[in-house]
């Protein structure tokens, strides 16, 4: 695809401003009803959806050039895909594509990314992490407790957020699968970055390069299942690798593990935690994980200036994220209590983190934490959950700032605690 | 660009993180919805891009405004204020004006539960505005625009028919107290605010000059900024907490208890009008709207392809003239009360329920949608755009007539496919005032990313307009800018003059942008 692509669908839109918030029928309060955390933290209507589908347009249009400003416009957006579901629950047009593709033009144009991407992929480049760690790091949270099965067709594909800077999530998923008997296996130094932080920022080109060459190594190790405690590679793995390679490695999130296990009862949580808590849905683990279906046919009229795609164009509205697998398995924790915040699944309010917004604007991601954690607040819980180590980190930090005495857990340290286990 | 004192000046008022002069940002405010029919109608090449402004700035309060409007005279500046900026009319029209949005005044101020009114600045939406008022009992106008936009700038500046415009009129009707900043830069407190600075009423003492903030039609952002107003409150039927449930695009409503809709078919025109004036008279309806076979099919329908799948259903020739009516009553007594006198019309003009019989089949979330005014963002699925004609505001009699004459006008255009296909029925219409009067526009449908589809659209806007006249069928509800009022003012009283001196006496330098109202004599 290219930003021309979409020329028609950029300027099919009417600015009717939807993309600025949840769905109306799921509006409950003035408080949270917001669902752009660029236009809320921003306010000029180019930081929206509808925004960047003119600038879009604009562009195309050779109406503007690049400029510092309007590169800040393009990346201050955590590309969560919001202002997508709410635009699509009256209109076929595809915000989310638009931004992708935007960024993509920047950097094909050599403009963008901005320059904390740049070192990013400087990083991925060389240490296959875009954290800038030494590779030969990756494996060091693991704990030789775990048993691994050299061999297996279950990969536990970790991620580099979670074995750099959330190894927590790493130690707390390997014991869980371990304790469950499950047979697995790691890809461990072979293990390169999955390319979302690539593939986000507008990098595609560098990012299939890598995703190639994951492809091409869980092929020669065999690999059909690839587990993953991290929404980003989740996504990654279930929507991006079959869209562009089309690979059929069945991707398994550990929220959709745990709970098939629990049903099952090849996992039983025993252990009380007393805890209150509320769930954070992941973008990339909600309303961006609905896999990508590929469409040919063609659009034929069928009354005046009324098109349809024959056969119908399947549509990515969030409908199919992972949305109650993870709330199942909190339910299932002893003592555990579950409370919704307003803004839940596939309208869930972003953390903030996404998008190359962590790196190249950090007080934006901070920001943008501090409403959702607001909204965790209202709730009355005493800790956030959720499932992806990039949350974890902007969670974290963002109630470190705030002085907040309310706590963050992944999931699986929570299950942890549930079968009895520790860190 | 903006000369470097007035840009230093109004940085100065609102900060830098709130005024920008980069091209990409402004041209995101030149691109408006309907700019491309406007363009089609003055010969130009179709294209929502219309005027860039020179800069856009974001007040937080109403003394940034005032200041902002009082640099604006100073240095000779055009302004243009927008709230939730939905359509061409909040745009500016013309070259060196600069584009106030209204985005941080955000504020419900006030819900005054005892006198049902809620005080709101102009960025508050509709679904958020609703959402904390059904918390109170308490519920309000909404335009058909939609719950994403601003009920501030419906009820100060246009008519804003609703889909419950059958129980709560139109947004003309609704405003009460208003703050106004005056083109000049003066504040003017209208009505109660003036005199007890309380803002229950809209009028007096003495003359009111509600009328002259928005005559008949509002002045479409083209008289000043109104930066806080009150707008009326009404009891609201249902349960104070809002229950949705599900995933996108199959959500579930709980509908309260004593809420009904009904799909009432006519076999014609006649009966229909008969039965429509009794359900008016009778106050028995929240919503008693009629549209075509396809907005039916569209209104009950969650998605474009189920939409589609429906017109080409055998429903086109079960559904003829129908009233979607919803009953919401408080009580059990009171609901008994209302369905059976909707029964009772129903039988008295030979209609039939198409709920009952099982033709159509609204969702729960339909319920929702009809006190959200969701259903007019329903037409757009069909191109992506349509726009309106017509508007009546007079008899039910008369909006029925329009309705027959303009099928013929419609069809020549569709026939030519320069339009959507609806079979020159597309309407839609709701009554207020217990059936007083009516509203009666044409929402059509055309492509806009043709441009002989938008040509053929603004050739048919222009026919509209010119039967209106001919065959004495009203003033169109989107009535903007010198042309059209010129157009229709000798027809009827010669208002335009009256408008220009409106127009001359509150904006002596022809500073605020009325490319869609009306421009003074001195500035003609």
């Amino acid at each position: 695809m290219s930003l021309d692509s979409y020329e028609k669908i950029m300027g099919s839109c009417i600015r009717c401003s939807n993309c600025k918030f949840i769905p109306a029928l799921q509006v409950k309060s003035q408080r949270f009803s917001a669902i752009c955390p660029a236009i809320e933290r921003y306010n000029f209507h180019a930081y929206s959806g509808g925004g960047k589908m003119v600038i879009g347009l604009s562009m195309l249009k050779n109406r503007i050039e690049y400029t510092p400003d309007l590169l800040k416009v393009i990346y201050r957006c955590t590309a969560c895909g919001g202002c997508d579901i709410s635009c699509k629950f009256f209109f076929e047009l595809e915000p989310l594509e638009v931004i992708n593709e935007l960024r993509t033009h920047c950097v094909e144009n050599e403009k963008g990314p901005m320059p904390e991407h740049k070192r990013w992929m400087e990083s991925v480049e060389t240490n296959h992490n875009p954290y800038g760690e030494p590779h030969e790091n990756r494996h060091s949270w693991f704990s030789r407790n775990v048993a691994l099965h050299d061999g297996s067709e279950t990969a536990y594909f970790v991620g580099c957020t979670a074995s750099y800077r959330r190894k927590e999530i790493a130690q707390a998923t390997a014991k869980i699968f371990d304790a469950a008997g499950l047979e697995f296996t790691m890809l461990a130094a072979e293990e390169y970055c999955c390319g979302s932080p690539l593939i986000r920022i507008g990098a595609r080109k560098q990012a299939l390069s890598l995703m190639r060459r994951n492809v091409e190594k869980l092929k020669s190790l065999g690999i059909k299942r690839i587990l993953t405690s991290c929404a980003g590679c989740y996504s990654m793995f279930k929507v991006e690798y079959p869209r562009y390679l089309n690979t059929d490695f069945e991707v398994v999130h550990t929220s959709e593990l745990l709970n098939a296990m629990l049903k099952n009862g090849e996992l039983t949580l025993s252990k009380d935690v007393p805890l209150k808590v509320t769930y954070h849905d992941p973008c990339h683990l909600g309303r961006i994980s609905e896999p990508y279906k590929h469409w040919s046919g063609e659009i034929r009229k069928v009354l005046s200036c009324i098109y349809v795609p024959i056969p119908p164009k399947p549509i990515r509205r969030g409908t199919n994220g992972v949305y109650e697998a993870p709330r199942n398995v909190l339910r299932s924790i002893p003592g555990l209590q579950l409370v919704e915040m307003e803004r839940i699944k596939e309208y869930a309010y972003c953390c903030g983190a996404g998008g190359g917004v962590k790196s190249a604007f950090p007080d934006f991601a901070l920001w943008t934490a501090g409403n959702r954690i607001e909204e965790a607040k209202a709730t009355g819980a005493q800790a956030i959950v959720s499932c992806c180590p990039f949350c974890s980190t902007n969670f974290k930090d963002a109630l470190k700032q705030r002085g907040e005495s309310m706590a963050f857990y992944d999931l699986t340290e929570l299950v942890l605690k549930s079968i009895g286990g520790s860190m | 660009m903006l000369d470097r004192e007035a840009y230093d000046a109004l940085q100065q008022v609102v900060g830098a993180d709130n005024i920008t002069e980069e091209p990409a940002i402004l041209d995101t405010y030149a691109y408006q919805w309907c700019t491309e029919v406007e363009k089609a109608a003055t010969g130009e090449e179709p294209s929502r891009f219309g005027y860039r402004p020179e800069a856009v700035v974001l007040p937080s309060c109403t003394e940034e405004v005032q200041a902002i409007v009082k640099i604006c005279n100073n240095f000779s500046i055009r302004f243009k204020a927008h709230s939730t900026g939905f359509g061409v009319w909040g745009a500016v029209s013309g070259p060196g004006a600069i584009q106030l949005d209204l985005r941080r005044m955000n504020k419900i101020i006030e819900i005054d539960e005892k006198n049902m009114y809620a005080v709101i600045e102009p960025y508050v939406t509709n679904a958020q505005l609703h959402s904390e008022l059904l918390k109170k009992g308490l519920y309000h106008h909404m335009q058909g625009a939609g719950p994403q936009t601003s009920p501030f700038a419906s009820h100060t500046s246009m008519i804003g028919p609703g889909f419950t415009s059958a129980s709560t009129g139109f947004s003309g009707r609704n405003v009460l107290a208003v703050e106004w900043v005056l083109p000049t830069g003066e504040i003017l407190k209208l009505g109660s605010l003036n005199s007890c600075a309380e803002w229950f009423s809209g009028d007096g003492p003495g003359p009111s000059l509600r009328g002259i903030m928005r005559g008949f039609a509002g002045a479409f952002g083209g008289l000043g900024v109104f930066t806080k107003c009150a707008i009326k409150l009404y009891l609201w039927p249902g349960p104070r907490e809002w229950r949705v449930s599900g995933i996108i695009p199959n959500y579930e409503f709980e509908v309260p208890p004593y809420w009904k809709i009904y799909v009432i078919n006519f076999k014609d025109w006649e009966s229909f009008e008969k039965a429509y004036y009794k359900i008016g008279e009778a106050e028995v309806s929240m919503m008693a709207m009629t549209s075509s076979t396809e907005g039916l099919a569209t209104m009950f329908s969650n998605t474009r392809e189920d939409t589609i799948k429906k017109i080409f259903s055998d429903l086109m020739s079960k559904a003829q003239r129908y009233v979607v009516v919803l009953v919401a009553a408080h009580t059990e007594r009171e609901f008994k009360y209302r369905t059976k006198l909707v029964s009772e019309i129903t039988k008295e003009h030979g209609g039939s329920d198409l709920v009952e019989i099982g033709v159509v089949k609204p969702l729960s979330t339909s319920y929702a949608e009809a006190v959200r005014n969701m259903f007019g963002s329903h037409a757009f699925r069909f191109t992506s755009c349509f726009q309106s004609t017509h508007g009546g505001m007079d008899t039910i009699s008369m909006a029925v007539n329009l309705a027959k004459v303009n099928k013929d006008i419609k069809l020549k255009y569709i026939k030519k496919e320069l339009i959507g296909d609806d079979r020159g029925e597309g309407i839609w219409a709701s009554f207020y005032e217990q059936g007083h009067f009516a509203h009666m526009e044409m929402p059509t449908i055309y492509d806009p990313s043709s441009a002989e589809s938008c040509k053929g659209y603004s050739d048919y806007w222009v026919e509209c307009n010119d039967t209106d006249i001919k065959k004495s069928l009203g003033i169109p509800f989107f009535i903007v800018g010198d042309k059209n009022h010129d157009l229709f003012g000798p027809h009827c009283n010669n208002y335009q003059v009256w408008l220009r001196k409106i127009k001359e006496a509150f904006d002596p330098n022809d500073i605020s942008d009325s490319g869609h109202y009306i421009s003074s004599k001195k500035y003609l």
